[in-house]
């Protein structure tokens, strides 16, 4: 049992029509850890979460969880928070937490509460009346108050003020820190840097990086060169397996690398530089390095 | 306590690094004595805001390193033992990275060595003022 994934999505496909959103994606979850799923907006996260939740429909592969396909009963131990609200907006949170309760074995009624007042909710309120923000917050109230073993959650902080992003994230650590398993999408990198232990970058439905944060950050290096004279031309660097892109300007060569920044070093160093020097890069350069130009949609925040 | 860590998730370094660091530097500087218990991994894991098995990958490093024990069910603690000269090492692992920045990054300026070495000297001067042996 030690050994079964908390998740487990093995070479997933997804077609619409022509267009294939997620190719041959593989991506397993270890119990009680937290995996942070990054892309640009239309790389397939939604898309990833719908198929593993049986939602949708995968084209090709397999998606368990605690080594069984999802079933009804998958549900009293998985919670799925949605991008878009799934809630009932004629309905107050009061209705929805009575929901919870008839519905989930496990509902803690005091944890409930404890949320409820955490994120300043008036239960009496109808759920269509609150703000983007407010329902947001519904969501992740019935989400932790019924303490499932599984937390696959859509951008969770999605429409959150700072203070209450900060608050989800204390959720997701709590939950971590009692055994819980979370998969989480987001676009803000910040809160993947702390919260989780291990990072996913899809781009254009490709699992173009995978592994926890801090190994990535211990392994993908930047190394810089500065030269007296004009950077010189070094064979085969931009097509180095280690190295993920190249960026020259004036007398300076930078090498975004993934492995072996010494050995990159090392190469830099025969061709007489002023000086060479391998520098960490935090999870937002891995990010932009990796998907390259598709800036714009991680500046914003949402 | 707790206020006595705090790491940086912003930074290029791996937060397990960052934390494995400072509890070393607490122990070298005696602001965790031996036998002194640290805190619980869920207790940091919440106070800093950080994945609960970042530190507990950290405590157990810092136990490999001989700096803390844990024992089930009591909680990690400092060593009564060699935890003081394997911190100390470790502060003198980050003086020589820190200071080997400063040095490359003087030489990247343009400077020479001999004028490197006299700003090195004025620091000297202005942190380990005269009269100071150690």
């Amino acid at each position: 049992m030690s050994s079964t994934y908390a998740i487990a999505i093995r070479d997933f496909t997804k077609r619409y029509g022509s267009f294939e959103a997620v190719s041959n994606l593989t991506l397993e979850v270890e119990p009680g850890s937290i995996c942070g799923l990054l892309g640009p907006n239309g790389s397939g996260k939604t898309t990833t979460f719908k198929c593993l939740l049986n939602l949708a429909r995968a084209t090709f592969g397999t998606m368990q969880v605690e080594g069984a396909p999802v079933q009804p009963a998958t549900f009293e131990e998985l919670t799925y928070v949605p991008e878009r609200s799934a809630l009932y907006e004629w309905l107050t949170l009061a209705d929805h937490l009575e929901f919870n309760r008839r519905s989930y074995r496990k509902y803690d009624a005091k944890r409930a509460d404890e949320l409820v007042n955490l994120f300043r909710l008036e239960r009496k309120k109808k759920v269509g009346k609150l703000s983007k923000g407010q329902q947001t917050a519904v969501a992740l109230i019935l989400a932790f108050s019924i303490r499932p073993r599984i937390l696959v959650l859509d951008e969770p902080a999605s429409g959150l003020d700072p203070v209450f992003q900060r608050v989800v994230l204390d959720l997701l650590i709590e939950a971590a820190a009692g055994g819980a398993t979370i998969l989480f999408s987001s676009h803000q990198i910040g809160q993947v840097e702390r919260a989780a232990d291990r990072v996913a970058i899809l781009k254009n439905g490709k699992l173009i990086v995978d592994g926890t944060v801090d190994s990535l950050k211990g392994s993908e290096k930047v190394v810089e060169a500065i030269f007296d004279q004009m950077v010189p031309e070094v064979d085969g660097l931009a097509t180095d397996a280690r190295v993920r892109r190249v960026e020259r300007s004036g007398r300076i060569l930078r090498a975004y690398v993934k492995e072996d920044s010494e050995g990159i070093a090392r190469r830099l160093s025969e061709y007489a530089p002023k000086n060479v020097a391998v520098m960490d890069l935090n999870l937002e350069d891995i990010f932009i390095n990796a998907v390259g130009g598709e800036i714009p949609m991680i500046r914003g925040g949402e | 306590m707790a206020a006595i860590f705090t790491v940086d998730p912003r930074s290029g370094v791996p937060l397990y690094l960052q934390l494995i660091e400072q509890v070393k530097r607490a122990v070298a500087l005696g602001t965790l004595g031996p036998g002194e218990q640290l805190p619980t991994v869920k207790a940091l894991a919440l106070d800093l805001t950080i994945n609960p098995n970042t530190v507990a990958r950290a405590y157990r490093d810092l136990e490999h390193d001989g700096v803390i024990d844990t024992s089930p069910g009591r909680g990690s603690f400092v060593r009564m033992d060699g935890s003081v000269g394997e911190s100390r090492r470790a502060v003198d692992d980050v003086a020589r990275s820190v200071l080997g920045d400063a040095v490359r990054e003087a030489k990247t300026l343009g400077l020479a060595r001999k004028r490197a070495a006299e700003i090195f000297g004025e620091q000297l001067d202005r942190w380990f003022p005269a009269g100071e042996k150690e």
